[in-house]
């Protein structure tokens, strides 16, 4: 059969690293090729060569018998390449419809003179919107949907016109499991259309049921490409990617003789005016993760946002050991030891105009301000010695602290996040999606640091739409529906079946 | 001393970028200066101290009115108010002299102080409306220059106390106008806050990233009121300095100054993205200003070739900036 592309010997140089050395990748029509590798591998930045963003230093990619040094965002899409980033792309301020469109409005003809074709725009965006499972209006704005619905949108759009060659730069990371069948439905057709995918994820069960063929990337090199027919499972991709072992269940082990009877945090009757959250009650006992299960929309952001003074509690009480807090805003949520970690990074995470350092100083240097954060000198040495030990613990795979952090991977990115809320020193921790994107040995890591967080008396919260996630990590699981909270699970005895069922 | 050790460790490299970010402006300056003594008749001597002095001294508004506006646009917003700030803290400055109010006490409620709440009025109404600063201000500065034409009846006000005059005018070892130190002092001290103030940085992340900034603990409305009231005050020591040069405050003064100011932070590098800039590079932008004001008069070029070639500066300077950021964004 004959390849749809071929990359040959591809290397590409930023200033300070070599992203990737002498990479071959090619992909046949029909075929998902998977491509793995851990944080700051080089996945992202091959594909970008690929869809024409980035040049690459040294290499050739060939194209239907044609052969190129570099491609242009032009060429690529000429050719049939359609891409979905990693980082969404898409615009807030436009409707979902425009945005599938946005940069190739169809045309027609009146009177010989071109205008848009409205008509066709919204009957191929009800289509496609249908496929992908986004029940909205096609002049819905895209600002105000969450996060997953986005990523629908962003997927819509790389569907909307005939590909050739697809790639999806961690599609999932922000999906449900429900919408993440529905795309590998979408997969199947379009590989019986003989369209040739590129796969990125960190999601290992995914791999094996949509993959046929895998390469590995290591530190910017080639590992291996294998059929995943010859993988013998998940521990052989972990061991290609990590070059070690990992175990994956992180409850602690003195479970049974430490006191889970003390309240550390509790959340009373608290409601929304937008209804979204409805008379939500819990405790946060000490020396526990409280993981907070339930479909997308279910509301666990939302009272997340509220509890942080980010949004208007419209009635409701909060109360940490004991005493009643009252948080007008978030900087009083900072200031009295609350730290949440939000679940989209680029919205609402990092500065990008901020060095990783300056990133990670954010909340301790608010927390011990004055005056509502205005008046406090800045440390800057001790700043960057604090910053230098998250990078250092989280593994943050940068040239230095110094480095933009709009340089780094996505998964990077996301733990510079992690440790800005981590030198925070707050007394109870929320973590919405803290490990989207991350890759699976720093994956591991983070749930040590959880419960490290737990044993040394702190409270950690964590919201997740992966199951195996929170049934590895968490004493109790609340279950989030309509904004209601609909069962509260024992760690030990809950099973995803049992979670998806209260859930639903 | 292990300390210092361990910052070694983790010590920037320093490529093309980082200097060029530093001192990129600077570098412009001086160029700059150098075309214009190349290409400027030697009568003119625009090289003298006696010359180079009065550049500085034709900058020191610029430099101040600058740097106020360099916040608002570091916040991702505009103030368009600075001109109508400037005449309206004159002309309260001149009325209670006037009255009989000593002259520090009058600088300190009419400049300092008027100006403070002129600017809290914007940063108030854009908290309250969440109408973006640029329709604020323009509305403002319609309000502001009413104001003034009412209480000034639209009459000049003079005849102020010797000892006014003086405060920008007075000549440190006569040389040094005390204009030129104002303006270098009050720099120097948002140097301070934006570098080593938590508010600095405050203001930097708001710039940034507002959501992110928000999810993060910092109180947008309070930084957003003292960004206004910084540009405030500027602008009414603004207005001081253009009182007093003259000795009289004039209910037309600081019209049209916003694009002096406005032009300042832009050339100094301000993102209109929000975010990025520098104090010293506004310095350095209010310094080109005033450079080429004065170059292009040694030269006796028209002031109306003056205003295109302002003009073309300011486009250029933008366009730098955007075609900066695009290729670092790819
Ligand atoms: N614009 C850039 N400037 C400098 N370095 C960069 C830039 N983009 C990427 N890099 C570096 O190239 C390397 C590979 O990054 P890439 O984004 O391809 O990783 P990735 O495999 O996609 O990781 P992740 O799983 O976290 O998304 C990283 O070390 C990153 O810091
Ligand atoms: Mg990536």
């Amino acid at each position: 059969m004959e390849k749809l592309v071929e990359m040959k010997r591809i290397t590409k140089q930023f200033p300070g690293v070599v992203a990737l050395k002498d990479i071959n990748l090619d992909v046949y029509p029909g075929e998902v090729h998977v491509l793995m590798g851990e944080n700051g591998a080089g996945k992202s930045t091959l594909m970008k060569i690929l869809s024409g963003i980035y040049s690459p230093t040294e290499g050739e990619i060939y194209i239907e018998d044609r052969q190129y040094k570099h491609l242009t965002p032009e060429i690529s899409q000429e050719h049939g390449i359609s891409i979905i980033y990693q980082e969404l792309s898409v615009i807030d301020e436009l409707s979902i419809m425009e945005n599938l469109f946005v940069g190739r409005l169809p045309e027609k003809r009146v009177m010989g003179i071109p205008v848009i074709n409205k008509k066709y725009m919204m009957e191929k965006a009800r289509e496609i919107m249908r496929l992908v499972g986004l029940n909205r209006s096609p002049m819905t704005m895209v600002e105000g949907l969450p996060i997953s619905e986005k990523q629908l949108v962003e997927i819509a759009k790389a569907l909307v016109w005939n590909t050739k060659v697809l790639i999806m730069d961690e599609p999932t990371s922000s999906l449900t499991l429900d919408e993440t069948q529905n795309l590998f439905e979408i997969i199947r057709n379009l590989k019986k259309q003989k369209v040739g995918i590129v796969y990125i994820s960190h999601k290992l069960d995914e791999i094996k049921q949509i993959g046929d063929r895998i390469t590995v990337l290591k530190d910017g090199a080639h590992v291996a490409t294998k059929m995943l027919c010859d993988v013998s499972g998940k521990e052989e991709i972990i061991t290609m990617m990590v070059g070690r072992e990992l175990k994956d269940k992180y409850h602690s082990t003195c479970c049974e003789n430490t006191d889970h009877e003390e309240v550390l945090f509790k959340v009373e009757n608290v409601s929304r005016a937008d209804g979204k959250v409805k008379n939500v009650s819990f405790e946060l006992r000490k020396n526990e993760v409280l993981g907070f299960a339930g479909l997308v929309g279910s509301g666990r952001t939302e009272l997340m946002n509220v509890i942080f003074g980010a949004e208007k509690m419209n009635c409701g009480k909060v109360y940490l050991e004991g005493r009643e807090l009252k948080i007008k805003n978030t900087y009083d949520a900072v200031k009295k030891g609350l730290a949440y970690l939000t679940e989209s990074r680029r919205e609402t995470g990092f500065f990008d105009n901020f060095e990783i350092w300056k990133n990670i100083a954010m909340e301790e240097s608010l927390r011990t301000s004055k005056w509502s954060g205005a008046y406090g000198l800045i440390d800057e040495n001790a700043e960057k010695l604090e910053a230098q030990k998250h990078k250092d613990q989280l593994n943050i795979k940068a040239t230095s602290i110094h480095q933009n952090i709009t340089e780094l991977s996505g998964g990077n990115q996301q733990k510079v996040i992690v440790g800005k809320w981590l030198a925070a020193d707050a007394k109870i921790m929320i973590f919405d999606e803290p490990t989207r994107g991350i890759d699976v040995g720093a994956k591991s890591e983070i749930y040590k640091i959880m419960r490290e967080l737990v044993e040394q008396g702190k409270g950690v919260m964590m919201v997740s739409s992966e199951l195996p996630e929170l049934l590895a990590v968490c004493d109790r699981i609340v279950v989030f529906n309509e904004g209601e909270i609909r069962a509260i699970l024992e760690g030990k005895d809950a099973t995803e079946e049992l979670i998806m069922h209260a859930a639903t | 001393m292990s300390n210092t050790k361990q910052t070694e460790l983790i010590g920037q490299k320093k490529n093309f970028n980082y200097w060029w970010e530093r001192i990129g402006t600077l570098l412009i300056f001086f160029l700059l200066f150098i075309v214009i003594a190349i290409i400027s008749p030697a009568e003119s001597n625009f090289l003298s101290l006696n010359n180079i002095i009065n550049i500085l001294y034709q900058s020191a508004d610029k430099i101040v009115i600058g740097l106020g506006v360099f916040f608002a646009i570091l916040i991702g917003g505009i103030d368009l108010s600075i001109g109508s700030v400037m005449a309206l803290t004159g002309i309260w400055m001149g009325m209670m002299m006037n009255a009989g109010v000593p002259v520090f006490a009058a600088i300190l409620a009419g400049s300092l102080l008027g100006g403070a709440l002129l600017g809290a009025i914007n940063g108030a109404l854009v908290n309250l409306t969440r109408v973006h600063a640029f329709i604020i201000t323009l509305g403002t500065q319609w309000i502001f220059r009413g104001v003034v034409m009412i209480i000034s009846n639209a009459r000049s006000i003079s005849g102020f106390p010797q000892e006014f005059k003086q405060v920008v005018n007075f000549r440190i070892g006569n040389l040094l106008p005390t204009a030129v130190v104002i303006a270098l002092a009050l720099a120097a001290i948002l140097w301070f806050v934006t570098t080593k103030m938590k508010v600095g940085r405050n203001i930097y992340a708001f710039g940034g990233n507002p959501e992110a900034a928000w999810f993060s603990g910092i109180n947008i409305n309070l930084h957003r009121l003292i960004v206004f009231v910084i540009s405030g005050i500027c602008s009414g020591i603004g207005g001081l300095i253009i009182t007093a040069k003259t000795g009289a405050a004039e209910p037309l003064a600081g019209s049209s100054y916003e694009t002096f100011a406005i032009a300042a932070a832009v050339i100094g590098g301000t993102s209109f993205f929000g975010g990025k800039g520098k104090v010293w590079s506004v310095v350095v932008g209010g310094l080109i200003i005033g450079l080429i004001n004065n170059g292009l008069n040694m030269m006796r070029v028209d002031t109306f070739y003056q205003q295109v070639v302002m003009g073309i500066l300011i486009i250029a300077a933008v366009t730098m900036d955007t075609l900066f950021l695009r290729k670092k964004k790819s």
